[in-house]
């Protein structure tokens, strides 16, 4: 969250890539640093017992959603 | 500042206090520079490589930058901020789980 | 306008600086000394550091603990200027992920930072170390204490109720600074058993519960004293709770030589009360003497739990029992300061203090 709070304040778009388990510790950390509308992307939970090609779907399914939150 | 110093406190917090603004984002992600920041926590490169792959066939970007934090438990370090900082126009980053 | 400071309230519109401050929300409940950039120049110019060194991002918001921010704080606490390397000390120190003040800060548990300051430094700045040593009076304590707190909140935005959601808390968050008696102690102190020397000042951080007392008038053993002792530390957390971490024991320097004079050492303490903090499997079932006990996956490994009589440990390790002298040298009393120190959870961290 820092990072993605950090860059976006440095005029940089920003989309940071979370799984379902950590959505609210997310949102809470960045409203912590004050940035109250920084929204995430989110996959589904777990990711780490999925295999290299699961992962790959999941980028797959997100990809729109990445492009979104990078543009207006 | 029109005040003498001695009649003027010092802040005791962290300016990351104050609220913040996204950033403006461009209407496309065509001709831009795109920073993929890896935050080491094991699959993110999996994803990453996915991504930029996407990225390549769709969004016609200018250039596709991978960077790698040292660790997912602490957030980048200044010197890599400060690298992508100013070098980039947007910036995707994984994946926290 | 010093460089990097931001003035927060101007007190030609404020007609108390006092009440000012409490208007930031920057106080801890207490009145703070105004921060003016002179009182806080004063504090930099004595760590012989730059105001803009970072010493440590502090969790859980990260915020950027410079030398100038901690001096500001310093400052607010009350503390002189020479004790500005104390506290940067202390700050480096709870900012070591071993510390995890993420969670500390964080939990609904009740820690403190509780900062154990050793070596020549306790006597250059009058730090306590004998009598009333967790009690107030001594401004190097109070101020110490204090300061590092208030840079866990000010910067690190452990602001109670909003980030750290502590149920209880105890009156350590206010402040929670000692200083080893190593004059009247037996044995080595706390830091040169940690690998310093004896010419090092050091602090030592605890994520700690408040101190519970330990009163023993009469053994004039050290077996008999320990038996005294032991069954008070059986009961941190709850007198269920097993594989604890890092526990401070503070013997008054009576108790300390009732037990040295029996020839025993700081190892003997330990290894005499982790023997005897150990307990039976069937006594540590959950709904036997109350519902809670031992984990799932603990319980597992045994067939019939409740008959089982495999001893489990209180504490992980004789060294997780962390021992100092302190207090006054008349008074039988000594006390437990439980850590917060489950598995994975915080671990005691030194930082050398340095002096310039």
């Amino acid at each position: 969250m820092h990072d993605g709070v950090f860059f976006e304040d440095h005029g940089i778009p920003t989309a940071t890539v979370v799984s379902s388990e950590f959505v609210h510790a997310a949102r809470a950390q960045a409203e912590a640093l004050g940035a109250r509308d920084y929204r995430t992307v989110v996959v589904p939970h777990p990711i780490q017992p999925l295999t290299r090609e699961e992962v790959r779907a999941l980028a797959d399914k997100a990809f729109d959603e990445i492009v979104r939150r990078l543009t207006t | 500042m029109s005040l003498n110093p001695p009649d003027e406190y010092m802040d005791p917090t962290d300016s990351v206090a104050v609220p913040r603004k996204t950033a403006r984002r461009p209407a496309t992600l065509e001709g831009t520079v795109i920073t993929l920041l890896d935050i080491s926590k094991a699959k993110s490169d999996h994803l990453l490589d996915r991504i930029e792959e996407l990225l390549r066939e769709r969004a016609r970007p200018q250039a596709i930058v991978r960077k790698k934090k040292p660790t997912f438990a602490r957030p980048a370090p200044d010197p890599l901020r400060q690298e992508i900082v100013g070098r980039t126009d947007v910036l995707i980053e994984a994946l926290a789980d | 306008m010093p460089p990097g400071g931001r003035p927060i309230v101007e007190p030609e519109a404020e007609a108390d600086p006092i009440e000012a401050l409490y208007a930031r929300g920057v106080t801890d409940g207490l009145p703070v000394v105004p921060p003016t950039p002179d009182r806080v120049r004063r504090a930099i110019e004595a760590c012989g550091r730059h105001g803009g060194d970072l010493v440590a991002l502090v969790p859980p918001n990260y915020g950027r603990a410079t030398v100038e921010k901690i001096a500001v704080n310093a400052v607010m606490a009350g503390c002189r200027p020479e004790y500005l390397p104390v506290v940067i000390a202390a700050v480096e120190a709870v900012c070591d992920e071993a510390f995890d003040l993420h969670g500390v800060s964080a939990t609904t548990n009740a820690p403190s930072p509780l900062v154990i300051v050793n070596g020549p430094v306790r006597a250059a700045l009058d730090v306590n170390c004998g009598a009333g040593v967790f009690g107030s009076g001594r401004r190097a304590n109070a101020t110490i204490g204090r300061a590092l707190r208030l840079v866990c909140v000010n910067v690190g935005g452990a602001r109670p109720g909003a980030i750290s959601m502590s149920t209880l808390a105890h009156p350590g968050r206010y402040t929670y600074c000692i200083g080893e008696y190593e004059e009247v102690s037996p044995w080595p102190s706390l830091a040169v058993e940690h690998g310093f020397g004896p010419q090092d000042s050091t602090v030592a951080v605890l994520a700690a519960d408040a101190p519970l007392g330990v009163y023993d008038q009469r053994s004039r053993r050290a077996a008999d004293l320990l038996a005294t002792i032991a069954p008070s530390l059986a009961v941190v957390a709850n007198h269920k709770m097993t594989h604890w971490g890092d526990t401070l024991l503070v013997l008054s320097p009576e108790h300390a030589q009732t037990i040295a004079g029996d020839g025993w050492t700081k190892a003997d303490i330990r290894r005499n009360l982790f023997e005897r903090l150990r307990r039976p499997v069937r006594d540590l079932v959950p709904g036997k003497d109350g519902g809670d006990g031992l984990p799932e996956h603990v319980l597992r490994k045994f067939r019939h739990p409740q008959d089982d009589e495999t001893l489990i440990p209180k504490f992980r390790s004789p060294e997780n029992l962390k021992i100092v002298v302190a207090g006054g040298t008349a008074g039988r009393f000594s006390a437990i300061v439980p850590g917060w120190t489950f598995s994975k959870g915080s671990s005691l961290v030194f930082r050398k203090i340095h002096i310039p």
